[in-house]
């Protein structure tokens, strides 16, 4: 099996621990995983803004750069949900699009193909789970709360395997934080006030960290927190996965 | 970088501890919901089945429509064919006006919003009462309904109370009790009911089979609309269009679970003909469906049954309230269906939406609202309606990440955005961004430095 | 506009064509459908008086309803001051206390009560400011699409489900009984 992995841009310049991390993850569980040099964006920024037109050279490349693989992994529900959901919209009429296919975030990969069942480690701290839209209602990380089904959080799951950790998750435990890419540039009072509300639940829990697979949410309500200087860390799901590696 | 929506939300923002109660508010109806639809094990079949049987009349509409109708008339019902808002209100008012009306009570129906029918009617002397408590409240105050379900929901008691003893509906000065309030309304809407000469409902089903016009309430003032004045006049999109009755099960139980979270309406009435000595109307309004069936990215809007759970559900309706939209259905459907109507006009709506796609998920017809949203941002600048700062922006990251080695380059030097002095990334207009966070620090050395250099193990 | 250019337009602009889905829904079904009104009905704001074989339907409606000065009722062995049958108007039915009609399908799930029109003037249904609904317990139904397999409409052409009473929460959500029509329901179940 070979996984080619995706750190998508903002990760990469801003976040590359929980690329490192993601990439201990894959090779501590034996995984044959290789990076393609020439990757940059997934194309999201643009087409959440309304230009997608701007977006579709890149799914081209994206899919084509990734052809050889037989998954594609990224540490970025959000990312990967552009890939898997808005790809083949993109390439429509150009060719069957591969890598929304292939596409799987860090989070569903280890829970659904590797089906972790240990990792070492410890992580005496409590955790606030950040359930992010497009992880949840894109991907299926976790059951969505307004749908009737059975209950379930893969992000929950894998944490469970560490020592020491106490979980929990906010009041409204899948309401957006407010990010949504242009959104939080063009809307900033609600998004800013969205922000707020999912900090605010999140300090309630008790926790020290909050955690969640998307870097874009939890960059977002870093920098409200910051600005407003709120109580609380965030940081990436795989670097707290991969505490013990 | 600002839109109609954006700018009207950050005046509404301004009231923290109002925006909070409208927050919560709705969301306890989104709770409701939730518990309600966690009661019944085939939630999720009857969204599905709903989806599916609204897919299948809107693609057979004609046909329905001829059942529909020859049922309706088969029984003395008069069936009337509007295209548009204009020949809507022109039919209403010839069918008043050879009636005599000068007074019509009216239960709510948001076809009359859309086609703007009230100040039509009262130009020409009708005197038309709202009688759903909400709409009647939001009439008295020359308003616009806030919400489509909850028209008034935006008001505090005391609004209400105070307009209501300007009024004389209500005498116990300073008494803004709900409960004494709607009592108050009730006695004022009751002399309405006996002397309006004509009663019009809109109608939520349309059953073809049977022809019968289904209306719920919850007041039940869709029934004393119709059952005192000899003259029933039905408002009625063309898409409330469902074949029967094994189809009209799964949406009585869909409509008011979704729209309040209670387990039915007080009422679910079937108007099948005119009451004994009265004369029933059905005007059936196309205005601007028969375009939406035609449009292969939007169609299914059309099968909305303006539950108005979306926008219960939606984090930016309950933040930025219902004026913040410029159509006159806020949330999620509002803006999709704002685009439908004219999209140069309401195409500052489409930024209200974090593209959390709760609402899609919460739809009893799988509308997917927000989805949509994405698809129409998309065509904004084909109609010259988009942000050029964000047009600008796309196009700066388009070419960026279209090649590696610029993309490569920039990762190198972007750490030295980190000395940007902090005061300097608060210039709203510089950097949006800066309103309400600190910025995020560029790593020292990106993961693709840090791969490069064989550091990534 | 014409009907038939209004259905061109429509057939005209009619893309793909969709099927009927297959009906075979589950709907909910309970241990004790009795029990499941009984409580559901109470939920939405309305009571239940389960009669027993021997009792008077008229000191039964007298003892929940001691206040009342003016009932109105058309139907046989029902004591009553109006009767919407024989009213000129709908209107002469207005400061009615009680109006007593009789339900045919009650439904578990939602409380409903199916009350289709059998008087000349269906308003006492709604005008009433109480409403008593007589229902025989053996036409209750576990959810609506078995409701909605039985109802039959009567040649008035007019009936509808009734789930306790009138209620608006209008005002700041705040949720109160007896808004334009009945402001308190009582389902009498008989049989």
């Amino acid at each position: 099996m070979k996984v080619g992995l995706f750190v998508p841009c903002y990760v990469d310049a801003l976040y590359p621990e929980a690329g490192i991390a993601t990439y201990k993850l894959l090779k501590h569980f034996g995984v044959d995983v290789d990076y393609p040099e020439k990757q940059t964006c997934c194309g999201q920024p643009m087409g959440n803004a309304g230009f997608e037109n701007m977006a579709k050279p890149l799914a081209r490349k994206f899919d084509d750069m990734f052809r050889g693989f037989d998954y594609v992994v990224a540490p970025s529900a959000s990312c990967a949900a552009y890939v898997k959901v808005y790809y083949p919209r993109l390439l429509k009429g150009e060719h069957e699009c591969l890598s929304s296919k292939k596409i799987m975030d860090i989070v569903e990969f280890l829970h659904d193909v590797l089906k972790i069942t240990s990792l070492p480690g410890n992580f005496p701290h409590v955790v606030s789970v950040h359930n992010s839209c497009h992880g949840v209602r894109e991907l299926g990380l976790s059951a969505p709360s307004e749908r009737n089904i059975p209950p379930f959080n893969k992000i929950i799951d894998l944490l469970k395997l560490l020592k020491d950790i106490t979980i929990k998750e906010p009041e409204r435990k899948d309401e957006c934080c407010g990010f949504g890419g242009m959104f939080s540039v063009e809307e900033t009072a609600v998004s800013i006030r969205m922000g707020e509300d999912k900090i605010d639940r999140h300090i309630a829990t008790g926790a020290e960290f909050v955690t969640g697979p998307d870097s874009s949410c939890l960059m977002h309500m870093a920098g409200i927190a910051k600005r407003e200087k709120k109580p609380i860390k965030f940081v990436h799901v795989t670097q707290i996965l991969a505490v013990g590696l | 970088m600002s839109t109609e929506h954006s700018k009207k939300a950050a005046l509404f923002n301004k009231d923290r501890e109002k925006t909070t109660w409208h927050d919560q508010t709705f969301w306890s109806v989104r709770m409701k919901h939730d518990d309600v639809a966690h009661q019944l094990p085939e939630w999720e079949a009857l969204r599905e089945h709903a989806s599916n049987i609204k897919k299948h009349t809107i693609t057979h509409l004609a046909d329905y429509l001829e059942t529909f109708t020859s049922n309706l008339e088969s029984r003395g019902v008069i069936v009337h064919w509007a295209k548009d808002a204009d020949e809507f209100n022109a039919i209403v008012y010839g069918i008043l006006k050879s009636h005599g009306v000068r007074k019509m009570v009216k239960s709510k129906s948001m076809l009359t919003e859309e086609c703007e029918m009230n100040p039509y009617l009262e130009a020409r002397g009708i005197d038309v009462v709202e009688t759903d408590l909400g709409e009647r409240i939001i009439q008295l105050l020359g308003q616009r309904p806030s919400h489509i379900v909850m028209p008034a929901i935006h008001l505090k008691r005391e609004e209400v109370g105070r307009m209501f003893e300007e009024k004389g509906i209500s005498h116990e000065k300073g008494n803004y009790d709900p409960t004494y309030l709607t009592r108050c309304a009730r006695h004022h809407l009751r002399e309405e009911f006996m002397n309006a000469e004509a009663g019009m409902t809109g109608c939520n089903f349309g059953v073809a089979k049977t022809g019968d016009i289904v209306v719920c309430t919850n007041e039940g003032n869709a029934d004393m609309t119709t059952s005192m004045p000899k003259l029933h006049i039905v408002s009625m999109g063309i898409e409330k269009l469902i074949p029967d009755y094994a189809s009209l099960a799964v949406f009585q139980r869909l409509l008011c679970r979704c729209g309040t979270g209670q387990p039915t309406t007080t009422y679910t009435s079937h108007f099948r003909q005119a009451r004994p000595g009265a004369e029933m109307h059905v005007v059936l309004v196309d205005n601007g469906r028969s375009d939406t069936l035609a449009n292969p990215e939007h169609w299914e809007s059309l099968k909305c049954i303006r539950c108005g759970a979306c926008m219960n559900t939606c984090p930016v309706y309950r933040r930025s309230g219902g004026y913040s939209y410029s159509y006159f259905i806020p949330g999620p459907i509002g803006v999709n269906l704002g685009m439908l109507h004219d999209a140069r006009k309401y195409a500052g709506n489409v930024s209200a939406c974090s593209l959390c796609l709760s609402c899609d998920n919460v739809c009893p017809a799988e509308v997917v609202p927000g989805s949509q949203i994405y698809v129409w941002r998309q065509m904004l600048n084909s109609i010259g309606k988009a942000d050029p700062m964000k047009e600008v922006m796309s196009m700066g990251m388009k070419v960026l990440f279209d090649s590696p080695m610029l993309y490569q380059t920039a990762l190198k030097f972007a750490p030295f955005i980190n000395r940007v002095p902090e005061q300097l990334t608060k210039i709203g207009s510089l950097n949006p961004w800066g309103i309400g966070h600190a910025m995020p620090e560029f790593a020292k050395k990106s993961f693709h430095q840090l791969w490069k250099q064989g550091k990534v193990k | 506009m014409e009907k038939k250019e209004f259905l061109d337009r429509l057939r005209a602009n009619t893309r793909e064509q969709y099927d009927m889905p297959d009906m075979n829904i589950n709907g909910i079904t309970y241990p004790d459908t009795v029990k499941q009104f009984v409580e559901m009905t109470q939920t939405v704001g309305g009571n239940v008086i389960e009669a027993q074989e021997t009792d008077d339907l008229n000191a039964l409606i007298r003892r929940a309803y001691p206040e009342a000065k003016v009932i109105a009722s058309h139907l046989p062995g029902i004591k009553a001051d109006r009767n919407p049958d024989t009213v000129d108007e709908a209107c002469a039915l207005n400061g009615t206390d009680v109006g007593i009609v009789r339900g045919e399908i009650g439904v578990a799930e939602n409380a409903c009560v199916w009350v289709p029109q059998t008087m000349k003037e269906k308003a006492v249904c709604f005008i009433s400011e109480n409403l008593v609904i007589i229902l025989n317990r053996n036409q209750l139904v576990d959810n609506m699409h078995q409701a909605y397999e039985r109802i039959k409409m009567t040649d008035y052409g007019f009936g509808t489900f009734i789930s306790g009473p009138s209620k608006t929460a209008d005002i700041e959500q705040s949720l109160v009984m007896g808004a334009q029509a009945a402001r308190s329901v009582t389902v009498i179940l008989v049989g």
